[in-house]
């Protein structure tokens, strides 16, 4: 009972903190400014904000204390934060004291400034245990382009059979998922993962692993805990390990949570095995924008965009804060001349163009082979040829390519065979012979190539209806 | 007081005067028969001032269907949702459970029914076994029934969802669950959702189509592809099933298409003169919606013409051409994608399988409703791959729950037919194209498909994943209304990453 009111109070350090800190920088702020002749009057106030900044400043001490009891944090950062925190409140007293006419053999300046100080410091300190210590700095390093590799990517295995059980799979787990608040750092419930004796002794709850036991286990049953659930671990707003994870953690605990052996020596179920095999691949965290560039572009002339608004083509960024550029001529199917030329103006930007059902025709690709970023194209339902096909070959950007209803041929296809980032071609309602179709395939090893023509045949039942069954 | 002051004062009175008069009763009413209600607008005048913080869609009354940019680069340019009104029953169609077969005729066991409420299930009911027989398909080693032979050929296309779950028992606030993230009224539906944010490529159709098959809309009414309280022009477009999508397409007797136009002009003309006065947008999503209505009349004939499609296609889909019918409209959403459309919302009505009567009888009805459905359905998904279409349109089915595992006793008393009740513990949806792995399975229900075991899912997340892969991060795209952001998703909501590729 006791414990958790105690906790109670101390929980409300982090709100009370602010507290003194605001109030006693703006009485020293009053104080000065109270030097000067414009400000004079507000010297009245001055012993009143510092007193009340010091019951502040007090008040903060005692719930810190609380705090700092009921939670685990690291100690000797904890010590410092405390003996500053003391430092202000005693210091915040004194320059109280001092103005408030008693007699202490020290400079109000000097005390001012002594409290400023500590001000800073125990506040920096502050932050840093909530925050933890890089809060401040990571931004920076972000800026100066540092090598701020984030902690939770976990690196490829070169031969998981190989590997140590614990060293190379299960810590890294605890590392990337548990460490900020039971390592080093932190032992929030007297937990720390971070050494093998510490983790087998437990927590202030007792044991979390019980070896050969998965199932009984507090750390298995924490993690398998719904996330809603207040003693679901890691808490609902950290990263949650995933469901391979878990599986991971499961099966070294049930064969004894090893520290020593190798994963070949253990035994490996049949659903263990796929999971292990994945940790030797790379684990690319995943890409948002599968098919456009990662990098950024110039922005695109704007006078051309307006043009081209005008005359009711689509053209847009393709996302907000981008220069990337798709055009759609959805709605303007009889392109001109002078319209398409506006388009090379665009080929930097240019990544995204559908041109299907438009009246393009072959000498028009000449055109269209000067869009070098094109990432995207659909010709869908257009007059183009091979010939211009031949066009398309210096577009070696090209994933996408749309050829459906059109007339080229295997011969024209066979031209795009140096384009090595195309990954979907669609042909369908081409004059591509059915015989071609392995030939073609042979020559696009990597490309999806889709021949369409597609049948959902009839069947019997399709056109039966069931009755009601008499009984 | 000097003269100064007196004259001043005397000028804020009448200004004050001359306000109040703007808001006699009179005046109110006037307003209110004008547009959509005095009421509406003064909500959406007092939101439309300051957008939320970390709102990035512009409203442009002005043009309100311009195409827009998303955040961040999505993966579908179009989203046609397949809408099986009334909940399909996923224990006949996807969720595999032999082991519910060995309890086929036993009473349901306490557990399943302690402090649970049903729709119509009252005291012990009976379990009943799954009423099909069921294979593995494709090389993902699908489950799927005998009652849907043709989309048994294409799970290799698709990832399916098979531990959703709901909290509403009731097809109209269920139906609003999935589609407006609410189970009451006035929620913007998502397609209006979708519209408002990335408006529509094509600006002679609409961005926000709904079609209706199956005899009878949802249950839940035209709110379920309502814009709520974003501008009205995002409301779904409902096209007529049977004859003509749109009435009054053509130009009537003895009126032609330049007199037309004038007539428009001139409605325009004085809208206008209207919003000068009262700065209304509503007026300005008006005037563009009559120049929209005579931009249609040029495209929509093409586009909502499904006679002119080759036989082939006919054939694939299995439509029949002027009757109601979900192939056509399947035909159609197809067409209407191709055109630049950005959402095509499909209902079909008829999946309530409670066994009430035969044509909603597990073992008669509900398979002629799967028959109805899928061949088109499966002709939906190929012919958008064959035309490089998948790649960038969202395809959903679903309904807005499940069906209990237990066999319905409406009343405490035997059912005529076979069927089961309405359940929203554990139901499938499905989803294909625009990034959506293929051939993927996620989630898991308990040995009888009672509840979910892994994967749960509710339709926050789904709808979530759809934003997402419209290049929209949930969280983030609000409308501000009543003085408060609200999005689709509400507080919740997660995106479903491991359906993602």
């Amino acid at each position: 009972m006791f414990l958790s009111i105690q906790e109670f109070f101390g929980h409300f350090h982090p709100l009370l903190v602010h507290l003194p800190i605001g109030i006693l920088l703006t009485g020293i702020l009053l104080q000065w400014l109270s030097h000067t002749e414009k400000f004079k009057q507000v010297q009245v106030a001055v012993p009143v904000v510092l007193l009340c900044g010091m019951i502040a400043a007090f008040a903060s001490c005692i719930t810190g204390y609380l705090l700092s009891i009921s939670d685990d944090y690291d100690k000797t950062t904890v010590s410092w934060h405390q003996w500053m925190g003391i430092g202000v409140a005693v210091f915040s007293l004194l320059l109280f004291l001092k103005v408030s006419k008693f007699s202490i053999p020290v400079n109000e300046k000097i005390l001012a400034a002594g409290l400023m100080v500590l001000i800073f410091v125990a506040g920096h300190l502050g932050g840093s245990l909530t925050h933890g210590s890089d809060y401040l700095t990571k931004p920076l390093a972000d800026v100066f382009g540092k090598d701020s590799v984030p902690d939770n990517i976990i690196k490829p295995l070169p031969n998981v059979q190989e590997a140590y059980v614990y060293r190379d799979v299960i810590k890294p787990i605890f590392q990337t998922r548990c460490y900020g608040c039971h390592g080093e750092k932190k032992q929030k419930g007297k937990l720390r993962l971070d050494d093998s004796l510490m983790l087998m002794k437990g927590g202030k709850d007792g044991k979390v692993i019980e070896p050969g036991n998965a199932e009984g286990s507090e750390l298995i049953k924490r993690l398998l805990l719904p996330v809603d659930n207040e003693d679901h671990m890691p808490p609902k707003e950290k990263p949650q390990p995933a469901e391979s994870q878990i599986a991971l953690l499961k099966w070294w605990i049930s064969q004894g949570a090893d520290f020593d052996r190798k994963v070949k020596d253990l035994h490996q179920p049949e659903q263990i095995s796929p999971i292990l095999l994945a940790l030797q691949k790379e684990n690319v965290p995943e890409k948002k924008t599968v098919d456009f560039p990662e990098e950024e572009v110039e922005k695109a002339d704007g006078s051309v965009l307006e043009k081209m608004k005008q005359q009711g083509i689509v053209v847009l960024p393709v996302a907000q804060n981008s220069n990337w550029l798709m055009v759609d001529f959805v709605t303007d199917q009889e392109i001109s001349n002078e319209v398409l030329h506006w388009l090379p103006e665009l080929k930097k930007q240019l990544i995204w163009l559908k041109l299907a059902g438009t009246n393009i025709n072959d000498s028009d690709m000449a055109v269209i082979a000067q869009l070098g970023n094109l990432r995207w194209l659909n010709l869908q339902n257009t007059n183009i040829t091979d010939k211009g096909l031949a066009s398309v070959q210096t577009l070696l950007h090209l994933q996408y390519l749309n050829l459906v209803g059109t007339k080229v041929t295997l011969q024209g296809i066979l031209q795009l065979r140096g384009l090595k980032s195309l990954h979907s071609l669609y042909l369908y309602q081409t004059h591509i012979n059915r015989s071609e179709w392995p030939a073609l395939q042979k020559a696009f090893p990597k490309t999806r190539i889709d021949s369409g023509g597609y049948l959902v045949p009839m069947l019997v039942t399709d056109t039966i209806v069931e009755k009601a069954k008499k009984e | 007081m000097t003269q100064k002051e007196l004259h001043n004062q005397r000028l804020l009175r009448e200004a004050e005067r001359t306000v109040m008069h703007m808001h006699t009763r009179r005046h109110f009413l006037k307003e209110s028969a004008m547009g959509l209600g005095a009421l509406a607008l003064g909500s959406f005048l007092g939101s439309c001032g300051t957008p939320a913080p970390g709102t990035d869609v512009v409203f442009d009354p002005a043009h309100p269907l311009l195409p827009k940019l998303s955040p961040f680069p999505g993966r579908a340019k179009a989203v046609i949702y397949l809408h099986m009104a009334g909940a399909p029953s996923q224990l006949e169609l996807f969720d595999y459970k032999p082991e519910l077969m060995k309890m086929d005729g036993q009473d349901c066991p306490k557990s399943l029914l302690e402090g649970k409420r049903f729709a119509f299930i009252r005291g012990v009911p009976k379990m009943m076994g799954p009423q099909a027989k069921f294979t593995q398909h494709g090389q993902s080693g699908a489950w799927v029934s005998e009652h849907m032979p043709h989309l048994a050929t294409i799970v290799d296309e698709l990832s399916f969802l098979k531990a959703v779950t709901t909290d509403q028992f009731n097809h109209a606030p269920a139906q609003l669950m999935v589609h407006t993230g609410s189970p009451r009224m006035g929620r913007p539906s998502l397609g209006s959702w979708v519209t408002y944010g990335l408006g529509t490529e094509n600006q002679n159709l609409p961005g926000f189509v709904v079609l209706t098959s199956g005899g009878k809309n949802p249950d839940a009414g035209k709110s379920i592809w309502g814009s709520g309280f974003l501008p009205s022009v995002y409301q779904g477009v409902q096209c007529r099933s049977e004859g003509s999508p749109v009435l009054f397409m053509n130009d009537p007797d003895g009126m032609d298409r330049d007199l037309r136009k004038a007539s428009i002009d001139a409605i325009n003309e004085v809208n206008r003169q209207e919003y000068a006065e009262y700065k209304d947008p509503e007026i300005l999503s008006r005037i563009s919606q009559y120049e929209m209505a005579y931009k249609m009349q040029i495209s929509a004939p093409e586009v909502m013409n499904i006679h002119n499609e080759p036989d082939y296609i006919h054939e694939l889909y299995g439509t029949k051409p002027g009757q109601a019918c979900f192939a056509n409209n399947v035909l159609l959403a197809r067409k209407l994608v191709e055109k630049g459309v950005r959402f095509v919302q499909l209902f079909d009505w008829g999946w309530d399988s409670h066994g009430s009567d035969a044509s909603l009888a597990i073992d008669v009805g509900f398979i002629n409703k799967c028959r109805q459905v899928d061949k088109s359905i499966t002709a939906l998904i190929l012919d958008l791959k064959q035309r490089g279409l998948l790649e960038e349109t969202l395809v959903v089915w679903g309904g807005e729950f499940g069906r209990t595992p237990m066999m319905e006793n409406r009343e405490g008393k035997k059912m005529p037919f076979k069927g089961r009740d309405h359940h929203t513990e554990a139901f499938t949806i499905w989803m294909a194209g625009a990034g959506i792995k293929k051939g993927f399975c996620y989630g898991e229900t308990d040995e009888i498909g009672y509840s979910t075991v892994s994967g749960k899912v509710e339709p926050f997340d789904i709808q979530a994943t759809i934003l997402n892969q419209l290049g929209f991060d949930h969280e983030k795209f609000t409308y501000q209304f009543q003085g408060r952001p609200f999005r689709l998703t509400d507080t919740r909501g997660k995106v479903i990453e491991d359906i993602l590729a």
